[in-house]
């Protein structure tokens, strides 16, 4: 039997194991969930060593022609993963602050970049385009992405007694954009329904496959 | 490294997202900018490896313990460290060519993707109880509108005949309200991430000096 043999019977029994999990939480289930975990854990440590770590590390550090600055530099990331590892210190914690500081500064600036070039200008865009190509779709369209905005507005008036109250526009308006949300929503919880049917009736096939021998 | 510590991590924060900012919009108009930035966000993917591997060497850790006191269900946890030497140790065999072919991609392919497909496959159940146990729950009109617009998406990707109005309703469903939706919700996450981003860029989000 080759090693594809071994690991598709294995994958079978694997298989199996899981969908016990139907009857009820039983060891079964729980012996294959810790072997995923496992092997998880291993394949993103290779994963890691070999795809981003050692190709930075002979880049810089290790690099024949490089000279000090660059090796030094090469050693900055290690040095802020230190500085990361001393946040579970109750002494030196707050220097892991330092390297958190780095990643937010630089997180931020890309998230901006990115929420600003990659969705805000693109979806404004292509809504108010929408309504040029098709007048009643595209302002249904806009009127969605409208009130959906507004719906997520929260800003209200206060009241003597301490309560708050909005608007009859904004909330007529914040109705229609919950519609549009429950609408979106449903279509997401209708595709993920179907997902997971393709890949459970994918699973059946394999394990019909397996036991006739196909 | 009270208050001088946290006026450090705030000037490291605002001064290295702006260069980075400002190198990403300038682009190739201003290549030394760009260069560094470029040079920051391949520090950031770094650290995140290493912090990656600081987390599976931690969950290592901690199924190592539980094996050595022989806590309850040690046995899953000694499971846990055999799968994740295993791969480790065949991808070292492999790669000092001790060992023909490619076992640790079959591991991969048969076992790790079939448990994967497994699970995946289990959601089908949660999700269909999920909404089932919602039509048993009160009803109101946001309810009543998201149970019609499931059953009629899924009834419309039924490979039947005869379904056609069915998948018309259904892609205009898709090319219309669940697109102006999802583009709502998107841009309502990027107005967000916009907010809290200008917060941190000017000193009045410092949460990360906690």
């Amino acid at each position: 039997m080759s090693a594809e043999q071994i690991g598709l019977w294995a994958g079978f029994i694997f298989t199996l194991m899981i969908f016990s999990y139907l009857l009820g939480d039983n060891i079964l289930y729980r012996l294959a969930v810790y072997v995923f975990v496992g092997l998880a854990a291993g394949y993103v440590t290779v994963v890691t060593i070999e795809s981003v770590l050692l190709p930075w590390l002979r880049g810089t550090v290790f690099a024949p022609e490089a000279n000090l600055g660059q090796r030094l530099l090469g050693l900055v990331p290690i040095i802020l993963g230190l500085l990361l590892l001393l946040k579970s210190s109750p002494r030196l914690g707050r220097l892991g602050n330092l390297a958190i500081a780095f990643l937010v500064g630089v997180g931020t600036a890309v998230a901006l970049v990115g929420a600003v070039a990659g969705t805000l200008l693109p979806l404004a865009a292509a809504t108010g385009s929408g309504v040029r190509v098709d007048v009643l779709n595209g302002f249904l369209a806009f009127l969605g992405v409208a009130s959906t905005l507004v719906y997520f507005h929260y800003l209200a008036r206060r009241k003597p007694d301490g309560g708050t109250t909005r608007g009859l526009v904004v909330r007529v308006i914040s109705a229609v954009g919950q519609g549009f949300i429950v609408i979106t929503l449903g279509a997401l919880y209708a595709g993920a329904i179907l997902t997971s049917l393709t890949i459970f009736s994918e699973r059946v096939g394999f394990i019909l496959a397996r036991i006739t021998g196909g | 490294m009270g208050r001088l510590g946290a006026a450090i991590s705030t000037a490291i924060a605002i001064g290295i997202g702006l260069l980075t900012l400002i190198g990403l919009l300038a682009g190739d108009n201003v290549p030394l900018v760009n260069d560094i930035a470029d040079f920051l966000l391949q520090l950031v993917v770094i650290t995140t490896a290493i912090t990656v591997l600081i987390g599976v060497v931690n969950l290592f850790s901690v199924h190592a313990r539980r094996v050595g006191r022989r806590d309850t269900g040690w046995g899953y946890s000694l499971l846990v460290i055999v799968a994740t030497l295993l791969v480790i140790v065949l991808v070292l065999l492999e790669r000092a060519g001790a060992l023909g072919g490619r076992p640790s991609t079959i591991l991969f392919e048969t076992v790790q993707i079939s448990i994967e497909s497994a699970l995946a496959g289990l959601v089908l159940f949660a999700l269909v109880y999920g909404a089932y146990r919602l039509t048993r729950r009160r009803l109101t009109w946001p309810t009543v509108l998201f149970v019609v617009v499931l059953l009629l998406l899924l009834l419309g990707a039924l490979p039947l005949a005869g379904l056609g109005p069915l998948v018309s309703i259904r892609d205009w469903l898709m090319a219309v309200p669940v697109s102006a939706g999802a583009r709502g919700i998107l841009l309502g996450i990027a107005l967000g991430t916009v907010v809290t981003g200008v917060r941190v860029l000017v000193g009045q989000d410092r949460s990360y000096r906690e």
